[in-house]
């Protein structure tokens, strides 16, 4: 196993040093020029070189790419031409924001897919599954900023319970534990909710499965209580491909809050990113886009370690 | 090579029409696929029709009745300048609808024979195609599709474009999978020892066999590509106003969530049918087209899905 995962560590650079050309060759080769976009149309020429020229953007391609490579593996993601600040320190103020946001949403995905599914592999073909299937079905269909704003509407405009924005504000920060998480709750359940949906049904048919194994029928047959039967034997089976999707979705959570973000005016990666598309300010593209796919690329392989870690028969 | 061609079409021409016709005899037995199917026929009939059947023009503004709710002249009620909800969603489904079906078939054009390649020779091309897939997957594919747009334009060109290519890698990765384990089947064997090149072990024996994981997934292609042209569309990288659109509206929308709740309610009742009935009907199809999920009689189950 441990040989294992230093295979896979070994790749990890590779396939982020791909990643990196491919974003780096994007950014490249589409229309748009930072500079004149930072400048504006009516500046001396003399100005735009000099910054062209500061952000190495007047070298040959290759030369550009393999400066900014170098300077990567030192830990380096260079400076942002639009806010004139390292990329790093801006990753440093945007990424707890994003992974703050990530658990909340995988929090209640949690929350709410292990009961849901255990009780509807439990009570099969009753109305609890079925109302466990409207569920996941409506989850699988509504898109998160469409969920979004239902959510709003009922919680933050009619019943006015929950705050609409504030993440990562001064007065969340200031305020007590109620005015820090409040404004997590509603951008959570609707970035949570096709997680939720995911997993449920996932848990849902692995429970069903391990239910009508044969030592289920042993484990009830030596007299154990339902709820040991159940808790021990089968739902402690049944969470190993659980926990394995778990964590790839967790890897997945942050480059899909885009349009979370988008709404609720949350500070995090994906805002950052969005913006710095806007204004083709490369440095934070690749540099963001690198930390986001690093990001996954380790979530898949917590997930496969998971998947080791709790069942004994695979070996890698 | 006389041996091989000769008796070939012979024997393939009514096993292929025999087994499409029993998957489609399958298929209404599904309940949920037929009104999945139904409805989203009824969608498209719509979208396809909205010039000649859409009450309204769907960019006409009329101040004067703006933000009025649904009532018998306006169905779905008016936006902040008085336009029908009604036609805009109409209208809207135009774009979302041709741009799922493009991205569809961009995804087919690149993903399966890529997929095909990968799996039949194996070896060094299959690990350098491998990899470059999985730097596309690594990507989250909203972004990678924001990132491309952003980049490109905002334009519905490069929406298709970027969705094309975010979703062809996902295809291609599915169909060298397939392909990997049909290429071992007894018959493909058999095919090589009677003479035929690898053309026709592709296009006649690979393809056919791993033809229905790609129709299933085409569906799931065809969801997936509704829901991000309306999310791109939402962060304004899509349609731009005042072209009609589910997304753009519902971005819109958000400034009158309090006052006019239709305005974001229409478009995403109409978002999560669409996706919806696809993935009833992707549902249906993945059944109709395995032969051990076949159902005998209309209630009986043969085989049931755990």
């Amino acid at each position: 196993m441990w040989r294992y995962l230093g295979r896979r560590l070994v790749q990890v650079p590779l396939v982020l040093l791909v990643v990196s050309l491919m974003t780096f060759l994007i950014t490249r080769a589409t229309p748009g020029d930072p500079v004149q976009i930072m400048l504006g149309m009516n500046t001396s020429p003399d100005a735009a070189a000099a910054m062209r020229a500061d952000f190495n953007l007047d070298k040959p391609l290759p030369e550009q790419y393999a400066l900014w490579i170098a300077k990567v593996a030192t830990g380096d993601l260079g400076r942002s031409i639009r806010l004139n600040d390292r990329v790093t320190s801006l990753l440093a103020e945007r990424l707890p924001i994003s992974l703050q946001l990530a658990a909340a949403a995988m929090l209640f995905a949690l929350c709410v897919s292990i009961p849901l599914g255990v009780i509807a592999a439990l009570r099969r073909n009753t109305w609890i599954d079925y109302l466990c299937t409207g569920y996941t079905v409506m989850g699988f269909a509504v898109p998160n900023f469409g969920l979004a704003l239902i959510l709003i509407y009922v919680f933050s405009i009619k019943l006015d319970w929950l705050p609409i924005t504030g993440i990562g504000s001064a007065e969340a920060a200031a305020g007590g534990w109620w005015a820090y998480i409040s404004p997590f709750i509603v951008p959570a359940i609707a970035l949570g909710t096709l997680q939720t949906a995911i997993l449920t049904r996932l848990l849902r048919s692995s429970m069903i499965d391990v239910l009508s194994q044969d030592y289920m029928r042993t484990a009830r047959a030596k007299g154990l209580l339902p709820s040991t039967v159940v808790i021990v034997h089968a739902l402690k089976n049944a969470m190993i491909p659980f926990i394995t999707m778990a964590a790839v979705q967790f890897g997945y959570m942050i480059g899909i809050q885009v349009t979370i973000e988008y709404i609720f005016a949350v500070p995090g990666m994906g805002s950052a990113v969005l913006n710095a598309v806007v204004n083709r300010d490369f440095p934070v593209i690749q540099g963001f886009t690198l930390v986001i796919a690093a990001f996954f690329l380790f979530a898949n392989i917590v997930a496969d370690m998971l998947y080791a870690l709790f069942d004994p028969r695979i070996r890698y | 090579m006389a041996l091989a061609e000769a008796p070939s079409p012979g024997l393939k021409a009514p096993r292929a029409a025999g087994s499409l016709r029993l998957a489609a005899r399958q298929f209404p037995r599904h309940r949920a696929a037929l009104i999945g199917l139904i409805v989203l026929a009824l969608i498209c009939l719509a979208a396809a029709l909205a010039p000649l059947i859409s009450p309204y023009d769907p960019t006409k503004i009329q101040l004067s009745a703006k933000l009025k709710p649904p009532s018998f002249e306006h169905w779905l009620g008016t936006d902040h300048f008085g336009r029908d909800v009604l036609s805009r969603l109409m209208y809207g489904g135009r774009t979302s609808l041709s741009v799922g079906l493009l991205v569809v078939g961009f995804a087919f054009a690149f993903g399966v024979p890529l997929g095909l390649a990968s799996g039949y020779f194996g070896g060094r091309i299959d690990n350098l195609l491998m990899r470059l897939v999985d730097a596309f997957l690594t990507f989250p594919p909203l972004l990678l599709a924001v990132a491309l747009v952003g980049l490109l334009g905002p334009d519905i060109q490069n929406v298709m474009l970027a969705l094309g290519l975010v979703q062809a890698p996902v295809l291609a990765r599915m169909v060298r999978g397939s392909t990997l384990s049909v290429r071992e089947e007894v018959y493909v064997t058999a095919a090589r020892a009677l003479g035929a090149g690898p053309g026709r072990i592709v296009l006649s024996h690979l393809l056919r066999n791993v033809m229905s994981p790609i129709v299933v997934q085409l569906t799931i292609v065809f969801a997936a590509a509704v829901v991000a042209e309306a999310s791109l569309s939402f962060l304004g990288f899509g349609t731009q106003p005042p072209q009609p659109s589910w997304g753009r509206d519902m971005s819109e929308a958000r400034r009158f969530l309090g006052d006019a709740p239709w305005m974001f309610l229409a478009p995403t009742v109409a978002i999560a049918l669409c996706v919806l009935s696809i993935n009833f009907m992707g549902d249906g199809l993945r059944d109709a087209l395995d032969p051990r999920a076949w159902r005998t009689r209309r209630s009986v189950t043969v085989s049931e899905k755990p």
